[in-house]
């Protein structure tokens, strides 16, 4: 696929958009947020289209964690032309996978004190929080995080949230806790698994790896990457699984000998 | 305004037993129960105040008893207090049965001084609450007039002679005084009057001379308002009750319209607004919303009470209606005229409103930026503040980066914190070590690569009864590829001494992606 499709794809989808008389945001600002591996981005047609939702959920119980690393690293990156991020947690899905934590948000790329968040006690409130808040236009993208497997974000509900994000603009990240059955109206739908880093010389944690399974797409075939995120630059990359170097004995490091 | 059978009536209300009934009502004295209260029928069999209830039952075995409740009492004089929030904004208690109603200059709305005590006395008629009002220039002289007078409304300038007739006890005096007075033969106020203050004031008390100033009007006596004094009010009443939730909208819109216009002359915004709706039957609902940002835009502040009302739910229940709707705005903070661009909406405000109608539907508590706060306790490090209270300045100054050197490819702190940290069982191959492996929520994970110990020390104020330990976190890899905060409680060696008994206690704290 040439570089030059996708943009003749968006204009055409305006020309057609125009033509139905719909009020469309594609031609404001980046219609488009590219993942920055180049592979999965063609697949996407440039990257995760703006203005609609995304399924994102762990492939197994454990990535919890991988999981919501990835929601994040993409509110990062759709927040990197400004705009705040809310946060939408169910009290149950608050204990069972932690509180956003500030600092470690800072550290992971998305500034901390442009994020909202908001804890709702049922599902069905932060459903509704979603769909209030995608049809602001201030906000970059908007995560809701549901327990298990989010039986309540079915095909009517995410139809709804579709077209409250057509009318904002934003992002919308529906995050579920367990891969889940249910037929959406989503864009698409990723499953996330974590991967082993690869280790630093030292022998210490490598940049956080994620495997990524598309499982859903609009605009193309499925797909399944391993892929590293890069907090500092907030940029995918491919993962390349060499053999890890092996580990060498590490100095002391001064910040660990100070902090005793 | 004396609610003069309140207790009696309270419960007469209850029971819906005709009012012939004799009742009284008793509390504990001096290990006997004594009358405290008791309705018009009991009073006309000739029983009295402070009477044993020995004696009342001696005279009248069918006696109804009832034991006081004064908190019971306290509530209906609450709500009879919200109630009158219809007539005037400045209502002060007056326990244990009265109430003060500061009607200056709200008289004629509801045609004259006179017409407004009758419809307060026939509305309270039709809820089963006898009650007495005394109007006066001093709040002194109209709770004489209510109690004692024998003309409840006092004119304008004839204080004085009204209050000559009265006895000392219209002064609001406690027993004690009064007891001296009798003592001295001073029964009536015109006995005292035009006596010599000094020795009054030595032998009775300051507090004396006092009550008898403030019932002149020589001493200043303000009235202690029950609820805060709103800067803006606009208010509507209906002659037919309104009840469906709609009409109750609109018509906050519409008073949302004149408070707006008031506010815009001021240069003004509230900050916190209040709807109370006076149910027909006298209850009252008031429903708070605050905003983040200085607000006075119709449609937005209709859109905050649809939310509130949405949550209120149950217990905004409309009965047979509402007679008034009033807005007010509590808290108010300059709002500048804004120029509106020609480029379109403007999404700061946008962003503000939203902050709001979520606020106003989950509670402002629910909805939180977070603020750093300078200490190394990861779960202190950050404050979840409300949104609305969050301005951009308190964001700004954000943690300082360095105190976390970046020496790690990895972020050194995880982006999901446990608020309980979970107990985990682990095993490290040295005591002092990383954990080789480690049992999570029912899985045993393989440690693959480790960070650590980055040794976090507890605050000493924290560790007032020596029981914060000392903790050592591990940034911890699994097989897999899960990477979460772990950290191993107390140290060995110093924090062990003294608990031989001390195994170390391994958790989980927080999520790495």
């Amino acid at each position: 696929m040439t570089a030059a499709m996708p943009a003749t794809l968006h204009r055409l989808r305006q020309a057609v958009a125009k033509i139905e008389g719909q009020e469309t945001d594609l031609c404001s600002g980046s219609p488009v947020l590219a993942l920055g591996i180049r592979t999965v981005d063609a697949l996407l047609q440039g990257g995760l289209a703006a203005a609609s939702l995304h399924d994102i959920a762990p492939a197994a119980v454990r990535d919890v964690g991988a999981a919501a690393g990835f929601a994040l690293a993409l509110a990062a990156r759709a927040a990197k032309s400004g705009g705040d991020t809310l946060c939408i947690q169910t009290d149950f899905a608050a204990i069972e996978s932690g509180d956003v934590y500030g600092p470690g948000c800072d550290l992971f790329g998305l500034q901390s004190s442009r994020l909202l968040i908001l804890k709702v006690s049922r599902p069905l409130d932060a459903l509704w929080a979603m769909e209030e808040a995608l049809k602001c236009r201030a906000l970059a993208s908007v995560i809701v995080e549901l327990p298990h497997d989010g039986p309540l974000a079915d095909l009517t509900a995410t139809r709804r949230l579709t077209l409250a994000a057509r009318e904002g603009g934003s992002f919308g990240f529906l995050l579920r806790h367990r891969p889940s059955s249910f037929t959406g109206s989503v864009e698409t739908r990723w499953e996330v698994a974590a991967a082993p880093s690869r280790p630093d010389q030292f022998g210490g944690l490598g940049r956080t790896a994620f495997v990524l399974s598309l499982t859903k797409n609009r605009h193309g075939a499925a797909g399944r990457w391993p892929v590293v995120w890069n907090h500092h630059d907030r940029d995918f990359s491919a993962l390349s699984f060499g053999v890890a170097e092996a580990a060498v004995d590490r100095p002391d490091r001064t910040l660990y000998s100070h902090a005793g | 305004m004396w609610l003069k059978r309140l207790s009696t009536d309270r419960i007469e209300r209850c029971t819906a037993t005709p009012a012939e009934k004799p009742l009284i009502i008793v509390e504990p004295f001096k290990s006997a129960l004594r009358v405290c209260a008791l309705n018009d029928a009991a009073a006309a069999l000739g029983l009295r105040d402070a009477m044993p209830l020995a004696d009342a039952r001696a005279m009248y075995p069918a006696l109804w008893v009832e034991n006081a409740t004064p908190q019971a009492d306290r509530e209906l004089l609450e709500a009879v207090a919200d109630w009158c929030d219809g007539y005037t904004p400045l209502v002060g208690l007056d326990p244990p049965d009265g109430l003060f109603l500061d009607i200056s200059g709200c008289a004629h709305l509801f045609g004259g001084e006179r017409a407004l005590g009758a419809d307060i006395l026939d509305r309270l008629a039709r809820q089963g609450l006898s009650a007495q009002i005394g109007l006066a220039d001093t709040a002194g002289c109209a709770w004489a007039a209510a109690r004692y007078g024998d003309r409840r409304l006092v004119p304008k300038g004839d204080t004085r002679a009204s209050l000559m007739a009265l006895p000392l006890a219209a002064l609001r005096l406690d027993g004690k005084v009064l007891t001296a007075l009798a003592q001295a033969g001073l029964k009536r106020i015109a006995d005292v009057i035009d006596r010599p203050r000094a020795p009054l004031t030595a032998r009775f008390g300051e507090g004396f001379l006092r009550r008898l100033d403030q019932a002149l009007g020589h001493e200043d006596e303000s009235i202690k308002p029950r609820l805060p004094l709103p800067s803006y009010v606009a208010e509507r009443r209906f002659p037919d009750p309104i009840g469906r939730q709609e009409d109750v909208l609109g018509c906050i819109e519409q008073l949302a319209q004149e408070l707006g216009l008031l506010l815009e002359r001021r240069g003004e915004g509230a900050r916190l607004l209040q709807a109370a709706l006076f149910r027909t039957d006298g209850k009252v609902y008031r429903l708070e919303t605050g905003t983040g940002e200085p607000l006075r835009d119709p449609g937005r502040i209709k859109r905050l009470f649809i939310e509130r009302i949405a949550t209120a739910g149950d217990e905004c229940d409309p009965g047979f209606g509402y007679d008034t709707v009033r807005l007010s705005a509590l808290v108010c903070e300059r709002l500048d005229p804004v120029q509106s661009g020609l480029a379109g909406e403007d999404n700061q405000a946008e962003l503000a409103h939203l902050i709001d109608r979520l606020s106003a539907r989950f509670g402002s508590r629910r909805l939180t930026r977070l603020v750093p706060n300078n200490t190394h306790i990861p779960e202190f490090a950050v404050a979840a503040l409300p949104a609305q209270a969050v301005r951009g300045s308190l964001a700004a100054h954000a943690l300082s980066q360095e105190s976390l050197a970046q020496e790690s490819l990895a972020p050194v702190r995880p982006v999901r914190l446990f608020s309980r940290p979970e107990a985990i069982e682990a095993v490290a191959e040295v005591p002092d070590g990383p954990p080789a492996r480690f049992r999570w929520r029912r899985v045993v994970h393989e440690v693959i690569a480790t960070e650590g110990p980055e040794r976090i020390a507890m605050e000493w104020w924290r560790d007032a009864d020596g029981h914060a330990l000392t903790r050592d976190y591990f940034r911890v890899e699994s097989k897999e590829g899960v990477r979460v905060w772990l950290y191993r409680e107390g140290l060995y060696g110093r924090e062990m001494i003294h608990r031989p008994d001390w195994r170390p206690q391994w958790y989980v704290h927080g999520l790495f992606a």
